[in-house]
């Protein structure tokens, strides 16, 4: 960055996290710039993480966690859009079901977050993710912001929802239960694929030229 | 922080129906009966502790309506609690409309939205038909103050300690708190925003098709009907006001 400042350390903040999964790794892309990894862990189809700059001065990270679709466990989604004097991101577990009339998954999870979504409602810069179609699949606690880096420590406070989330996500997985019935399980894999799709087109429109199709891919 | 007398709180439905004119050019006809309840008891009341109405009609010559509430209850000449539900008829996916506006001396608290009736994260084509409609008036009204405050934005946050609500909302509700009066004069214009909106939707809207797809809709629907008319915190306040008698009558005409 011009100021001689460094990016947020999102890999390895990332990565600390992930390690309690026991993740196998499947693949591993490291180039100039850019960290691309992907794993497969008990009950998850797929973890995958990566990083990039972009030569008009941006961050780029990326984090998807997507379970087996047997399971009743929601997806877990961290975007990261670093610029020098602002980050943009999401954060979220988003249901792999309909939340509004499975309750009990709402409970489960999202009554659970519940605490750290009010929590981190105090972070500069809080507001709804800006493209319609992906925050038309967030949870009803997923944390977005626009945060202006007015000052070093501002990366690692807006990291700390990512981790923080991450955490949680971690602990759902070891206890995640399997779908409960044909009818569930048929439910679950048609929104993983709705949901796959739907941010796999929003990576698309918004990186079109900075983030290569391959990549994108071993995300969804 | 501005306080609002009684007298000088916004005249809710004289101000849809007169200054917004919502409902110009609809043959709006009175809604007798809905779900086997006869409704006229809620036309005109008048109790101790709470004067109003709750209204419902339906459009002349229309299958497409279940029905459109307007109404007011003035809760001790100390605050309003208005309403406006606009609700297809089970043939259509159409969103319900669904605004609840309470005002009281120190704050608006507002929920407007087109809740969605089908799992839009499966169904993207519904969001785009039905919702994304929304976007541009989404975008300039989510800046009234209330909404946004120094630089953030925290819409979806009213409803925070309702989890079961907060899965209703479509991604475009407004809803916060608004203080100061010129702002809840603002918060009028976003309701006869959407407003239109859904009436554009509805001359539009086709009887669903796909018996699949309808089933799936009517469940929705149901389930969202049943979790505001059994949960609702309003509901506890016109309980307290009506009894447990009429509690369904009129928690069935405003969700």
């Amino acid at each position: 960055m011009a100021d001689g400042s460094k990016w947020a350390p999102y890999i390895d903040k990332m990565q600390e996290q992930l390690s309690r999964l026991a993740p196998v790794e499947i693949l591993q892309n490291l180039t100039a710039g850019k960290t691309l990894k992907a794993y497969a862990a008990d009950k998850l189809a797929k973890i995958a993480i990566g990083d990039c700059t972009t030569g008009d001065g941006r961050h780029i990270g990326m984090c998807t966690i997507v379970p087996l679709e047997q399971y009743w466990l929601p997806l877990f989604f961290s975007f990261w859009e670093e610029r020098e004097k602002e980050i943009t991101f999401l954060v979220d577990i988003i249901p792999t079901v309909d939340s509004l009339v499975d309750e009990p998954y709402r409970i489960r999870y999202f009554d659970s977050i519940q605490p750290m979504w009010v929590k981190f409602a105090s972070l500069p810069g809080i507001t709804p993710f800006e493209d319609d179609a992906v925050r038309a699949l967030c949870s009803i606690v997923y944390t977005a912001a626009v945060v202006p880096v007015d000052r070093e420590g501002m990366r690692l406070a807006a990291l700390a929802p990512h981790t923080e989330y991450l955490k949680s996500y971690i602990d759902f997985v070891k206890d995640a239960p399997l779908a409960d019935g044909e009818a569930k399980l048929k439910e679950i894999k048609r929104k993983i694929e709705a949901l796959k799709t739907a941010l796999r087109s929003y990576v698309q429109r918004q990186y079109a030229g900075a983030i290569h199709e391959d990549m994108i891919k071993v995300f969804f | 922080m501005a306080r609002v007398d009684y007298k000088d709180m916004i005249n809710y439905a004289d101000d849809l129906l007169n200054k917004y004119k919502i409902f110009e050019g609809l043959d709006l006809v009175p809604l007798e009966t809905y779900e086997g309840m006869d409704t006229r008891s809620a036309w005109d009341f008048k109790t101790p502790m709470a004067t109003g109405y709750y209204k419902p009609y339906l459009i002349k010559g229309s299958t497409a309506i279940e029905k459109i509430t307007i109404g007011e209850l003035h809760y001790m000449r100390r605050a309003k609690y208005c309403a406006l539900n606009m609700t297809a008829s089970d043939d259509y996916d159409l969103p319900i409309y669904a605004c609840e506006f309470d005002e009281s001396a120190p704050r608006l608290g507002i929920t407007i939205d087109l809740m969605p009736i089908a799992d839009i994260a499966v169904h993207p084509e519904y969001r785009e038909k039905y919702l994304d409609p929304l976007a541009a008036d989404w975008r300039k009204y989510r800046t009234i103050p209330g909404f946004t405050e120094e630089g953030r934005c925290l819409l979806q946050r009213r409803y925070a300690p309702w989890n079961w609500a907060r899965e209703s909302l479509s991604p475009y509700s407004l809803d916060g708190r608004v203080v100061e009066p010129e702002d809840r004069y603002k918060v009028m214009d976003a309701i006869a925003a959407y407003a239109r909106i859904w009436f554009d939707l509805l001359k539009k809207a086709e009887p669903m098709k796909d018996p699949q797809y309808k089933q799936e809709v009517l469940t929705r629907k149901k389930f969202l009907q049943k979790i505001y008319r059994d949960r609702d915190p309003g509901g506890e306040v016109i309980k307290k006001i009506f009894g447990d008698d009429k509690h369904h009558l009129f928690v069935s005409l405003i969700f």
